[in-house]
């Protein structure tokens, strides 16, 4: 999808944001091409080509965006490759991100069920975004994702031949299902109607079982496997509801079929999922809430939400030690740096910084620092700095909520006499992540990605 | 309807006596003669006491010179004015006096041996055709001197009876209307914030006349997209109305070319060729070519009669000092002299939107605009009225909610709806959507016809059964135009000032208006508070100087006198040589200076002594102007002054704390004044300015502040530059 938007200056809030957010173009969906197990990073690097010549961005410098590798397409052996690939043909705008289940389960939330949920902050909202290998879950209130999980729940984990249900290939997932279930069927068998019941009813009681909070479904073998990383809600309380929506392949099939589509004919792309999908509609946890609490687009909007939510906007007054310090990539942020913070603390953050090879990155904190604590900690990480220089290739971005990024970086650089590489990044909400994505400085502003949730 | 889109006349077919030396009018009261030298200072005489025409030296001494001067000035006849244009400072007769003499010669035959006196007497006694038909055969002194010896009724009595409709997509000015103007500016064209404001101006049944925005940036693109919103938005709603986006000309012209829909041609006017020339960029010529452009290809084809929209209001011309010793009703009305000659579609007058150094209170604000009316529509001009303040001057709600209840009489075409009378972006006071729906009540008013029906197919007006128009169901509902509260709220959180959107009958709830009204006396109070010098001395060791502004009204009503260092204190401002020297001044608001001088100075301090940068003591100057920077950087040879200075406050208590840096560049090398006068085209120019404005705490913080202004003052002292040509070797 190529999207352009205006940056505008909210002046009620001081901020900059984007406006005249416009969808110029969506490609149509595509599997991941693979060839030989491995992705066909030829064919990758085609579609890609097609797309910004569609989008009309050849040779554009592009603001922000996100490209996501996930799902089992991020278990190929050439998954990295891959990034790099989307990276050369992107810039360092683009987020590429591999096999980060939650950071997915946090985008599809965002994408899809953020405006819904801030609708409704009296209620929970649980988005599952089910796609061919996974199913990404994500709680969140009033438009915050509060907890993810990943289950290895999908249409795809057990291919067949379209019009039929004669398996053309299991994932080891289903593979260990069907052992499970006693069930020996494989590549060239056909799957009964009773087969596909019981492999679908295993599918969706641990769906059920993770919407509900019921811990003890997740207690087999079976299921222990199919668990990628565990959400652990408790049961929903009495007086905050827990609503359902989809997202997602599968939750597009459904959202379809409520808006009165028929279903499309029998395993038409080739695996379960038009299957999965009637089934969720038949289960009264999952489907209770879905034709009353719709999300927007009807769940097909997580890369756009993705773009939307997952890049902050610094404010317009950004420290930079130099023009050229940006952009920055994959910076680990390391740690919280309290406006009171004593030297030990400072110390021990910087040899943090120190030892990581690009350098890192910290958060300010402090509600409304005062000048003379400004002047303290920049005195503070000024002599540091200065004891202990970080090497040329190391830069230390500091991340702070208000609005002072000029003025802390200022300090810190003793009014750029410092030779440190500094970046200041102001009225960002760092979210808990593990990293740091900064992109160039576009009207005074910088593009900020945070990926790999604590 | 008579045929009105027209050809215009050549400058040069229209003829003008040529001036003479200025006459000495003589009159005697009781035991005293008075007399007044020429034609600008009895006009100027003659009029009631205003602050522009007083601070222009054109205002009569006393009452009775003052009504000596209407007895002479009543006793002249039309041909007398007629032959004696007023001319300019160096004699002659400039553009905008020449077209005001393209007149109706065969009825001005008729009329040229009345007395100024007789025709008011004439026009008294006559039906309002009558006055119509006379006002083409009058140039804009003749308008001004008979507004001049008519009192308020007088006023109000003939602007009533003279009917000026126009017609573009829809009429305007019909027969029993009151139409409005929907104004939704917004501080950064942000258009979320623009939209809420139109559909809530739509929602009180506003708009008929024109959805028109005020641009906060000037440029082809932006306008563009502006006019593209506006269609959208036009054509979504479905409101039969024009659009328009007050850029300037040449702007609009541009986007004209590049096939945006300009459907409403705009432009400021002024009444001396200087005025109009070196502050608006505005020519005779470039308004004829804009006219003959939009009558080729103005998206409204044909079926417009009319589509240009001018806009004037006393006291420009003397603001600029270019009025050239004509006082402020006489220049208006050669503005409508002027407009008149382009058959415009609309022309709105904000007397009051300048200050208090043209109009200081609410009768003289209430008397222009009664004035401008009358003068408007007897010559022609389809008048809207936008009586309007800021807080700076005495000028009240009150006393504007007077002046249109008399304008209502008086037969005004349109008013302005811009929200809770609060405009967002030019920081100043007009009438609302809430004041226009109240007057069409008051006064038995409609909407233009085809508004009317759009309005009532969407319950914000129903037809009650005795023929009269009320509020319907869905009058004062902005949510009637959009999907869900969700979006409501979204277009909410971008929209500063809104208060409230509770109504009660035509006005606004009390608590939406006592909200308002805080928000005012916060802001006025700012604009009367003096600098608290003791305090400030703690935070700064300031040296402290006195402007030729001898107190805090002085200072706000004489822009001029803040700009100068007092006599007794320039021998203390001897050249130091440094290259910085910071000078705080309140200007309008010395609670910006209080609330952010405490942590602004010290960061900038710190700051400058880390880089060595030499500095003179700071200085401290009640009641100046940001022009005093330029006196301060002469007097002590300085490479640039750092001048920190109140905001002028608008709709916003807290915004009322705003500070701006104005970081004025000395351009005293060859080298340097050079590279300046060839980036800027102007041979004349000194100082290069940078501005940061918006600084308090709910825009830019003043820690933060202290930072920004640092770091660009290292820039200007690096590259030698301020201002656009600064930002261009930056971006190089």
């Amino acid at each position: 999808m190529v999207a352009s938007a205006t940056m505008v200056r909210n002046c009620v809030t001081g901020r900059m944001e984007l406006s005249r957010l416009t969808e110029d173009v969506r490609s149509v969906p595509v599997f991941t091409p693979l060839r030989e197990g491995r992705i066909d990073e030829a064919a990758v690097a085609a579609l890609l080509d097609g797309w910004l010549a569609g989008g009309g961005l050849e040779g554009k410098a592009i603001f922000g965006g996100g490209a996501l590798i996930t799902g089992l397409a991020a278990q190929r052996e050439n998954a990295a490759a891959l990034a790099s690939l989307l990276r050369t043909r992107l810039g360092d705008a683009i987020l590429v991100a591999t096999g980060d289940a939650n950071l997915e389960s946090w985008m599809a939330f965002l994408g899809s069920a953020a405006r819904l949920s801030r609708r409704h902050p009296e209620v929970e909202i649980l988005n599952l975004d089910m796609g061919g290998g996974t199913t990404n879950l994500a709680l969140g209130i009033d438009g915050d994702v509060r907890r993810t999980g990943c289950l290895f729940v999908g249409a795809r984990h057990v291919q067949v031949e379209p019009g039929t249900y004669r398996i053309t290939s299991v994932s080891r997932y289903a593979r260990a299902l069907l052992d499970h279930l006693g069930m020996a069927r494989g590549p060239g068998d056909e799957l009964s109607p009773g087969d596909v019941d019981v492999v679908l009813s295993f599918y969706v009681e641990l769906l059920e079982a993770a919407v509900t909070g019921h811990a003890e479904a997740f207690t087999t073998d079976a299921a222990r496997l199919h668990l990628h990383t565990d959400i652990a809600l408790e049961p929903p309380a009495p007086h905050v509801p827990r609503i359902v929506t989809l997202s997602g392949g599968v939750g597009a099939l459904v959202y379809d079929k409520l808006r009165g589509a028929p279903w499309p004919s029998t395993t038409l792309f080739g695996d379960l999922g038009i299957d999965l999908a009637q089934r969720i509609l038949s289960s009264d946890v999952l489907a209770r809430d879905l034709s009353a609490w719709v999300p927007d687009h009807f769940g097909r909007a997580t890369v756009f939400g993705m773009m939307r939510h997952s890049m902050d906007i610094s404010g317009a007054t950004v420290f930079l030690s130099s023009p050229d310090v940006l952009p920055l990539r994959d910076l680990p942020i390391l740690g919280r740096l309290g406006s009171d913070a004593d030297a030990g603390r400072v110390e021990t953050l910087l040899r943090l910084v120190r030892e990581s090879q690009a350098g890192g990155c910290l958060r300010i904190e402090g509600a409304g620092p005062s000048l003379a604590a400004l002047r303290r900690l920049g005195a503070l990480l000024g002599d540091v700095l200065r004891a202990h220089p970080l090497r040329p290739e190391q830069t230390l971005v500091l991340f702070v909520a208000e609005n002072v990024g000029k003025t802390v970086g200022h300090y810190v650089s003793d009014w750029g006499k410092s030779p440190v590489k500094l970046v200041v990044i102001d009225e960002v909400a760092v979210k808990d992540a593990r990293f740091a994505q900064i992109g160039r400085m576009k009207d005074h502003v910088v593009p900020v990605w945070y990926y790999g949730q604590d | 309807m008579e045929k009105v889109t027209q050809a215009l006349v050549p400058g040069s077919d229209i003829v003008v006596p040529p001036p003479g030396p200025p006459e000495r009018y003589r009159a005697t009261v009781l035991d005293e003669e008075i007399s007044f030298l020429g034609l600008k200072a009895l006009l100027g005489a003659a009029d009631e006491t205003k602050a522009g025409d007083r601070n222009a030296g054109l205002a009569a001494k006393s009452a009775r010179h003052r009504e000596a001067a209407r007895t002479i000035l009543s006793s002249l006849t039309l041909r007398h004015l007629y032959d004696h244009p007023l001319t300019d400072d160096d004699g002659n007769v400039d553009s905008v006096m020449r077209v005001n003499y393209a007149i109706d010669h065969a009825v001005f035959a008729e009329i040229e041996s009345m007395t100024v006196g007789g025709l008011k007497n004439h026009l008294l006694r006559s039906p309002g055709v009558e006055s119509a038909r006379v006002g083409k055969a009058l140039t804009g002194v003749m308008a001004a001197a008979l507004a001049k010896i008519c009192d308020v009724h007088e006023l109000i009595f003939l602007a009533r009876r003279i009917s000026r409709p126009t017609k573009a997509r829809t009429n305007l000015g019909l027969p029993g209307t009151l139409s409005s103007r929907l104004q939704p500016n917004h501080p950064t064209d942000d258009l979320r914030g623009i939209s809420l404001l139109l559909y809530w101006g739509l929602s009180v049944g506003a708009g008929d006349a024109l959805l028109g925005i005020n641009p906060a940036i000037d440029t082809v693109e932006n306008v563009s997209g502006l006019l593209r919103h506006l269609d959208k938005l036009r054509q979504k709603t479905g409101v039969p109305t024009q659009i328009c986006v007050l850029s300037h000309i040449k702007t609009q012209l541009a986007c004209l070319e590049r096939g945006a829909p300009v459907e409403i041609l705009f432009q400021s006017l002024a009444g001396t060729e200087k005025t109009l020339t070196s502050e608006f960029d505005v020519t005779v010529e470039l308004l004829d070519h804009g006219y003959r452009t939009m009558r080729e290809k103005g998206p409204l084809g044909p079926d417009a009669r009319q589509f240009m929209y001018f806009e004037t209001g006393q006291g420009s011309e003397f603001t600029y000092g270019k009025h050239h010793g004509i006082d402020m009703t006489t220049t208006e009305a050669l503005c409508y002299g002027l407009a008149r000659r382009y058959d415009p579609f609309m022309v709105n007058n904000v007397t009051g939107f300048i200050g208090p150094e043209t109009h200081l209170d609410n009768f003289e604000m209430i008397v222009s605009n009664l004035q401008d009316h009358f003068m408007g529509k007897l010559l022609g001009l389809p008048m809207g009225m936008a009586p309007c303040f800021t807080l700076h001057s005495h000028i009240t709600l009150e006393g504007q909610q007077m002046a249109t209840q008399m304008l209502t009489a008086a037969g005004a075409n349109y008013y302005m709806d811009v929200a809770l009378n609060t405009d967002r972006m030019l920081a100043y006071f007009d009438t609302s959507g809430h004041d226009d729906q109240t007057l069409r009540e008051l006064y038995g008013k409609r909407v233009t016809p085809e508004y009317e029906a759009w309005a009532i197919e969407r319950g914000i007006f129903r037809k009650e059964e005795d023929g009269s128009l009320a509020r319907g169901p869905s009058w004062g509902n902005p949510r009637l135009f959009l999907s869900s509260d969700a979006e409501l709220q979204g277009l909410v959180a971008t929209t500063p000032a809104l208060h409230g959107f509770e109504n009660a009958g035509p006005r606004p709830a009390d608590e939406v208006s006592r909200r308002v009204r805080l928000h005012q006396a916060v802001g006025r109070e700012a604009t009367q508070s003096e600098l608290r010098v003791g305090e400030l001395r703690e935070v700064v060791d300031f040296r402290v100087i006195a402007t030729e502004a001898p107190s805090k009204e002085a200072h706000l009503h004489s822009p001029h006198l803040g700009a100068r260092v007092a006599a007794a204190d320039r021998a203390a401002l001897v050249p130091e040589h440094r290259k910085v020297q910071i000078l705080v001044s309140d200007g309008l608001s010395a609670e910006a200076v209080h609330h952010n001088a405490g942590d602004l100075l010290p960061v900038l301090l710190d700051g400058l002594n880390a880089r060595g940068i030499p500095m003179g003591k700071p200085i401290l100057a009640p009641n100046g102007r940001v022009k005093l920077a330029e006196d301060v950087a002469e007097l002590v040879q300085c490479e640039l002054v750092i001048c920190l200075i109140g905001e002028r406050p608008g709709g916003d208590a807290l915004a009322s704390r705003s500070l701006s840096a104005y970081l004025v560049y000395c351009l005293r090398e060859d080298e340097t004044r050079r590279r300046a006068v060839a980036f800027s085209g102007n041979p004349e120019v000194r100082f290069e300015v940078t501005v940061i404005s918006n600084i308090y705490a709910g825009g830019l913080p003043p820690l933060e502040a202290g930072g920004v202004i640092a770091e660009k003052v290292f820039e200007v002292l690096e590259r030698r530059a301020a201002g656009n040509r600064l930002e261009a070797l930056l971006l190089a």
